[in-house]
């Protein structure tokens, strides 16, 4: 049943992105002032979002832990937080790729950009400090603990370096090419959203269930290392 | 508009396709690691069992 | 009431006041800090070659990067000094809780830190030619509540640390990415109380300061004892 789930999800979002994809590529006119490299909002910033609305799912998933003890809620935390780093790698590398059109540099301490790249050294200590504990239960109870300090500290991170380079202008990476999107350009972003929001939970189901084949192979483990 | 543009475009569409497969893959790769780990130590509990009888 | 609160803070203080002396006695972890801090200002001197303006400019972010760096060998220390003969678990074990564990190791750190910096700071004024400010006071203040963020932050997550074999490595990349909001304020600041800038524009900076030092220490004081037992 859970397979099928997977499978479907997956083939819906495949479909949804590949015809997407057609629509991006031949009907979106081009934006007049960046031209082409336009486009590649319609990864950017769905990857953006999915990624962000993983890590708050993230936490909430780690307080279930926390109340309840029970490690298949630490498994889906930390599969979420897995998903949503991949997203937010894309999010960099594609914000990156962008820059470098429009200003010609790879890299620029752009507001947004330089939070979510602390979002991302985040989350990287995440998996490091996961990594670096043995006994499930005191992994699950640490990075749950981590995981509530990081979105709580990434709101004040965002917003203090919003205000820092408010003071210290720097390049911005404008989203909406001078004023609103037109129509015709909206639909495609909403549909690419809904595409990778299907592809993350597909990826989502087959980690979680991942992390507890691990916890039954500890369980089994020391059921064999009692004899 | 200039090739250039169009250039990176299609860079940038590829990095984030090669991302997601990339990740895929890793996925692949782990299970396939945790499906071996768990056969042999489903075997450790059956050898154990056995040897108590 | 009164008598819970002076028990909690006995207690709190008893502990703050043994990590003092035993640093006092030994005095390694303030040494090997105020070492590292003149090392690091060596260091930037061969990084940066800039006239004395372009210095006054970036002053406040090297003080708190050298701050920052400094700060860390001590919170390292905070919780592994414990381990040694299992003390860490006998404290655990003792009618001390744990948000008064934790926080008398804050203070205690929080001390440390602050004489560390008083050290730094005449020398990083001496070694760049950076005139000691008008406002000192209030550059004082700004170093209270910056240090005050990274201490609770440091001190948390050198608990969560302590049982890592990776832990000297482990503490720093977790804690700068969060330090982030007090480390951009505090750096902000400083930088228009040295060079004498309007700092009614940048009360914000007062703001985040305050806002993060307050809801960190809630959200330490609340998680610690599952950091620390479970």
């Amino acid at each position: 049943m859970r397979l099928k789930i997977i499978l479907t999800l997956s083939a819906v979002a495949g479909l949804i992105l590949t015809w997407n994809l057609s629509r991006i590529f031949l009907q979106v006119p081009d934006e007049a002032n960046q031209g082409a490299i336009f486009r590649i909002i319609y990864f950017h910033v769905p990857a953006a979002i999915t990624s962000f609305v993983g890590f708050y799912l993230a936490m909430f998933s780690a307080i279930g832990y926390l109340v309840t003890k029970d490690l298949r809620f630490d498994s889906v935390a930390a599969s979420v937080n897995e998903v949503s780093l991949a997203f937010a790698s894309i999010t960099l590398c594609t914000g990156s790729i962008w820059g470098r059109i429009i200003w010609g540099i790879w890299w620029t301490w752009d507001p947004r950009l330089t939070s979510f790249f602390v979002c991302w050294l985040i989350y990287v200590g995440y998996f490091m400090l996961r990594r670096a504990i043995d006994d499930p239960t005191a992994r699950a109870r640490l990075s749950a603990v981590l995981s509530i300090f990081a979105c709580v500290d990434i709101v004040l991170v965002w917003k203090s370096i919003e205000w820092f380079r408010t003071q210290h202008p720097g390049p911005v990476l404008e989203i909406r090419g001078g004023g609103g999107m037109a129509p015709g350009m909206e639909a495609p972003l909403c549909w690419n959203f809904l595409a990778l929001l299907m592809l993350a939970t597909a990826l989502i189901l087959i980690r979680t269930r991942q992390e507890s084949t691990k916890l039954e192979i500890d369980a089994l483990r020391r059921h064999a290392n009692a004899f | 508009m200039s090739p250039q543009n169009y250039t990176f475009m299609f860079y940038g569409f590829a990095v984030a396709w090669l991302i997601v497969i990339g990740y895929v893959i890793s996925i692949a790769v782990r299970e396939k690691k945790l499906r071996q780990e768990l056969d042999r130590v489903k075997k450790m509990v059956e050898e154990g069992e056995g040897t108590r009888r | 009431m009164r008598f819970l609160r002076q028990k909690f803070l006995g207690q709190t203080l008893a502990i703050a006041a043994k990590d003092l002396r035993s640093e006092i006695r030994g005095k390694e972890a303030v040494n090997a800090s105020v070492s590292f801090a003149l090392v690091i200002l060596l260091l930037f001197s061969f990084a940066f070659d800039l006239e004395p303006e372009q210095i006054r400019d970036i002053a406040g972010g090297l003080l708190w990067l050298v701050f920052a760096f400094a700060g860390t060998l001590i919170l390292n220390r905070s919780f592994a000094r414990e381990l040694v003969n299992d003390c860490l678990d006998a404290l655990l074990a003792s009618p001390v809780s744990g948000a008064q564990l934790f926080f008398g190791k804050c203070l205690a750190n929080y001390v440390l830190i602050i004489i560390v910096e008083c050290i730094s700071l005449p020398v990083f004024a001496i070694f760049y030619n950076v005139r000691v400010p008008q406002r000192m006071a209030l550059l004082f203040l700004v170093m209270l509540l910056g240090t005050w963020g990274i201490t609770v932050i440091g001190t948390l997550f050198s608990a969560m640390t302590v049982n890592l074999r990776l832990r000297e490595l482990m503490l720093p990349t977790l804690i700068y990415p969060m330090l982030i909001p007090a480390l951009v304020g505090a750096i902000e600041l400083s930088r228009v109380l040295i060079n004498g800038g309007p700092l009614a524009e940048n009360m914000i900076w007062f703001r985040i300061l305050v806002a993060f030092n307050v809801i960190f220490t809630i959200l330490s004081l609340a998680l610690v004892e599952i950091v620390l037992v479970g």
